[in-house]
């Protein structure tokens, strides 16, 4: 029998869609606080949701007219001028509440914001029937508390994960929406702790939209955010995208900690996951993932915000431009940035270098080689090699005076007696006085003729000579490449590649942007490709499991990585095999050179492999190492 | 089993065999080869279950009997006795070991029962017929530089033989290929031939056949299954499965009407492209070709090295042209051409360029141009 639905079972399907746990009735009901104006928003939570969701607001509060409406289906305040395409606000589908109090029992408390204390009311709505408004008390604002969510949907709550999940995905909605609104306060607790914290900013910073955001951020992502964070600002044809990206030696294992907003809305997209890998692609580690936080401003009208029920997806009406966008600010960015390196890097190595009880004294001072043992292991200082570094810090020093011949720092090596004067007056050029204009420092020696040790005006840098270098060569490599053209290699006997036609057609519609690397290729029949020429680099290469991968990248992310990816392996490769090695000894010359070359080359903070190619030991970590402040 | 060898005899044979023994096995009896001392002399026996080589060695056989031994160990040990030794090799089933004596080193070896060796079954070759040593020499060595290597594309990686028919003549062609470039070479069809499957010869076989043939001097035998081939020499016999799959139409991407001619001293022209490729990158190891009435121009450049010009005198009659070629490839093709000029025939800079000797017209090589 053909029939209409009872509203209540209506509500329940939009509820299955708007609301499919505690976290998303959270996040619909901060919406709203946050539509509504309000500076202070504090939610509650017992047992993570299942029993009570209560978020209490400052905002402009209700009537008790507009708490019947409020109630009732496709009613909303946040669309003035019916228009679906200009939405200003946070919500517009005016489902939220109906949805929610079709699954559980809901109540309303309002007062509006300019009305006296005894205009405030009570509503409350059970499974759908709504009982009578009765006289509350309450400040300015409303609170809205959620009991029993699911209760009238047995089969949703058991579809629900655990308490712990459960609240792990409410803490994660409410920090969203806190990192998108840094001029609001947020908390979430469960009753007896708080969970979330995020106090409202001094006014002062919140007149710096960048690190009021920051500030948020830091909050949220923790304080090694800010340490190592890069401020992206870029503009294109309307679009602006702002935020903090980290760098790419301050990384996570999954791709959790990247958020994108857009107009102040939190969404998840692929648009984002593609192009950060984009962007990110050849200064990471495998299978490492970057933190950032990006946010598109962008104007209402050129983004479709009512495609997803939850509103946690987005169509832009020109998404290779925002996507453009995105990877240009990021490599701009990451590029400009070429010669820092995760501060965690150097902390950690801090870390690892404890100044030394008097036993390692003594057994250096009978040795006279102490040094570096093992890597970042333990640092000794040798009383020998701590004169022979302040003879060097004292940088006028001329180099006969104790300092370096063939690039290695005296002392560190030989035993203090066993200096040969001949070997000091060496040729070694004077060395110079370390300048501002150089951030990387003047080289003041190498140690295990694998690092190179430089000075700065504040401190003292290390450098992986192998890793650098190889940066440098591979850098050079991809300027040339990007320069002259991927040279091609025409096939006597053209590869035809089999797909199903979806993925033919999307490969063959990049086939401009593929020929640019080197890949040429046309479509050949529905899902067939024939591929005519291949990147001279590859040599003679797996034709068909290039497209495939490329195909899959397409499918997954919109974005043809893979086959620069291969390309960028060859050059790796090649690059290993053409820079210095570890193991050499470099004179002074040559390690000044290479620290100018890296200062000069972006994205030098790191090898191709995402390790960082020198650290940075502030001169007040050192002094901090000998119990100096 | 008991037997006394000439040093010089049993390394030599070794030699053949035990490059067939992969380095490392899952299964240890193919890390050993098969010895068997039967009134022939010694046979060894090694494979790697798609390759077999048997070879009999002349050798004074005391008692008869088989054992399987270390091949690379057994070779090592061999190959660091002073010439001139006599080997002595025993092997009591009891104790399991293979005893090797020389003068006064014993070496004493871990056997594997010679039941468990692997036998390629013999089965039925329907095709046989033989060939000049030196005939099947330069079909292997005019065609195996262009096998492909990759793995995926099966089919490429051995060289087609099949009979066809050139212009009213029987003949028996072999033709590689890597996608890049191809290599076709023939000769007159052996009697006998006529009617033989066309089959694909892996890598493997092809480089293990040519060190045997680099020995021989007789006429080879050769035996065609649709699944094996068998080349039999005077003392050693090399078996190989065959790659099964289809090698593709080639005769389709040879060009026959590239209408433009350019015919230049092979020597002169490879010492050129060899310097000039100096300057090209190393991977991509791009070359640029340009002709002009007269003259053929090689070039290269690259960001890093800088860049290189060299001009030689050529006949070429036709209208200015540029190509790009991999000078790697064009180096193993002129390196294949023995006459003293070479003659390319060119369509454009786009299309597959055809090169042959001009002395000699067995060979046809195809080269893909590079876009550069």
């Amino acid at each position: 029998m053909l029939r209409r639905l009872p509203a209540t079972l209506v509500n329940q399907i939009a509820a299955g869609e708007v609301v499919e746990r505690p976290a998303s009735a959270l996040k619909e009901l901060v919406e709203n606080a946050l539509d509504a104006g309000a500076t202070r928003i504090d939610a509650t939570l017992a047992e993570a949701g299942r029993s009570l969701i209560a978020v209490l607001d400052d905002g402009r509060g209700m009537t008790p007219e507009e708490m019947e409406l409020a109630v009732e289906r496709h009613a909303t305040s946040k669309l003035p001028d019916d228009d679906l395409l200009d939405i200003a606000f946070l919500g517009f589908r005016g489902e939220a509440l109906p949805s929610i109090a079709s699954v559980a029992r809901l109540s309303l408390t309002s007062r509006p914001r300019d009305q006296a204390a005894d205009s405030a009311w009570r509503l409350t709505v059970e499974g759908g029937e709504k009982r009578d408004l009765v006289p509350a008390a309450h400040p300015p604002g409303t609170r809205v508390e959620v009991r029993d969510l699911f209760f009238a949907t047995p089969a949703r709550l058991k579809f629900l994960k655990s308490n712990r999940a459960e609240q792990a995905a409410a803490i994660d909605a409410l920090q969203r929406l806190g990192m998108a609104h840094p001029e609001v306060a947020f908390t979430l607790s469960d009753g007896q702790r708080r969970m979330v914290d995020l106090p409202a900013l001094p006014p002062d910073l919140l007149a710096d939209p960048a690190s009021a955001r920051l500030s948020r951020l830091t909050r949220v992502l923790g304080r090694d955010f800010a340490d190592n964070a890069l401020a992206v600002d870029a503009e294109r044809e309307g679009v602006r995208l702002v935020g903090h990206i980290g760098l790419p030696t301050f990384t996570r294992s999954t791709a959790q900690a990247q958020y994108l907003f857009v107009n102040g809305r939190p969404v998840r997209d692929r648009l984002l996951t593609g192009a950060v890998r984009g962007a990110y692609q050849d200064v990471l580690a495998g299978h490492r993932h970057p933190v950032l936080a990006l946010y598109v401003e962008i104007d209402p009208r050129e983004v479709d915000v009512n495609v997803h029920p939850a509103k946690a997806e987005v169509r832009f009406r020109d998404p290779a431009l925002v996507r453009g966008l995105i990877v240009g600010a990021l490599r701009h960015t990451l590029a400009q940035a070429g010669v820092r390196t995760a501060t965690t890097v150097s902390q950690q190595a801090l870390g690892a270098v404890r100044p030394e009880g008097s036993a390692p004294l003594a057994r250096a001072g009978q040795g006279g080689r102490q040094g570096w043992h093992g890597g970042w292991g333990t640092w000794s200082p040798a009383p020998p090699s701590a004169e022979a570094i302040a003879a060097g810090m004292a940088s006028q020093a001329p180099a006969a005076n104790g300092l370096a011949d063939q690039g290695r720092l005296a002392g560190w090596e030989l035993p203090p007696q066993g200096r040969d004067p001949a070997n000091q007056s060496d040729p070694a050029p004077p060395p110079e006085p370390p300048g501002a204009d150089h951030p990387l420092g003047v080289a003041r020696g190498q140690v295990h003729d694998t690092y190179i040790v430089a000075e700065t005006p504040d401190g003292l840098v290390i450098v992986d000579q192998h890793a650098a270098h190889e940066r440098l060569v591979l850098e050079r490599m991809s300027a040339a490449l990007a320069e002259s053209g991927v040279p091609r290699q025409a096939l006597l006997i053209p590869e035809v590649v089999e797909l199903d036609p979806a993925a033919a057609e999307r490969l063959a519609a990049r086939a401009e942007e593929l020929a640019d690397l080197g890949l040429v290729l046309e479509a050949f029949g529905p899902g067939t490709l024939i591929v005519r020429e291949t990147p001279a680099l590859l040599g003679e290469t797996d034709v068909q499991g290039l497209i495939r991968d490329l195909a899959d990248e397409l499918a997954e992310t919109d974005h043809t990585t893979a086959l620069k990816q291969r390309l960028g392996d060859v050059c790796a490769t090649l690059a290993c095999h053409g820079s210095v090695r570890a193991g050499r000894r470099l004179s002074l010359t040559e390690m000044n050179a290479l620290l100018r070359q890296m200062e000069a080359t972006p994205r030098s903070g790191q090898c191709n492999h995402g390790r960082p190619t020198w650290v940075r030991l502030d001169k007040t970590d050192i002094e901090r190492l000998f119990g100096r402040r | 089993m008991k037997l006394t060898i000439e040093r010089t005899a049993l390394l030599k044979s070794l030699g053949h065999v035990q490059s067939v023994v992969e380095r490392r096995n899952t299964l240890a009896i193919l890390s050993n080869v098969l010895l068997t001392a039967g009134p022939e002399g010694l046979s060894l026996n090694a494979t790697d279950m798609d390759l077999e080589i048997v070879e009999t060695a002349p050798a004074e056989v005391v008692g008869e009997g088989a054992t399987t031994a270390p091949a690379h160990t057994l070779y090592d040990i061999v190959r660091k006795l002073p010439d001139g030794a006599q080997v002595e090799l025993s092997f009591e089933p009891e104790d399991g070991q293979l005893t090797l004596r020389s003068g006064r080193s014993r070496f004493a070896l871990a056997a594997l029962p010679a039941g468990e060796f692997p036998a390629m079954s013999s089965g039925a070759y329907g095709h046989t017929f033989s060939l000049a040593a030196g005939e099947l020499r330069s079909l292997i060595d005019r065609t195996r530089f262009a096998i492909s290597t990759e793995e995926t594309r099966y089919y490429l990686n051995g060289i087609f033989l099949h009979a066809a028919d050139n212009g009213g003549v029987a003949v028996l062609r072999a033709v590689a290929t890597d996608g890049h470039r191809l290599a076709r070479v023939e000769m007159p069809l052996p009697e006998g031939a006529a009617g033989m499957p066309s089959v694909i010869v892996p890598r493997k076989a092809v480089a293990e056949l040519r060190k045997l043939i680099d020995e021989a001097d007789d006429d080879i035998t050769v035996s065609l299954s649709e699944s094996r081939i068998r080349f039999a020499f005077g003392s050693a016999t090399l078996t190989s499965k065959l790659i099964d799959g289809t090698f593709p139409d080639y005769e389709r991407v040879i060009p026959t009407d590239n209408d433009k001619l350019l015919e230049a001293d092979c020597k002169l022209l490879h010492q050129a492209v060899d310097r000039v490729s100096a300057i090209s990158s190393e991977k991509s190891r791009a070359i640029k070709v340009s002709l002009e009435k007269g003259s053929l121009t090689l070039s290269a450049s690259s960001p890093e090295a800088g860049s290189a010009v060299e001009e030689i005198e050529a006949g070429y009659e036709g209208p200015p042209l540029e190509i790009g070629f991999n000078s790697r490839y064009l180096l193993d093709i002129l390196q294949q051409v023995d006459g003293d000029a070479a003659r390319f025939a060119i369509a454009d800079n786009a299309s597959p360029t055809v090169v042959q000797d001009v002395a000699d017209q067995t060979a046809v090589y195809v080269l893909m141009p590079m876009r550069v």
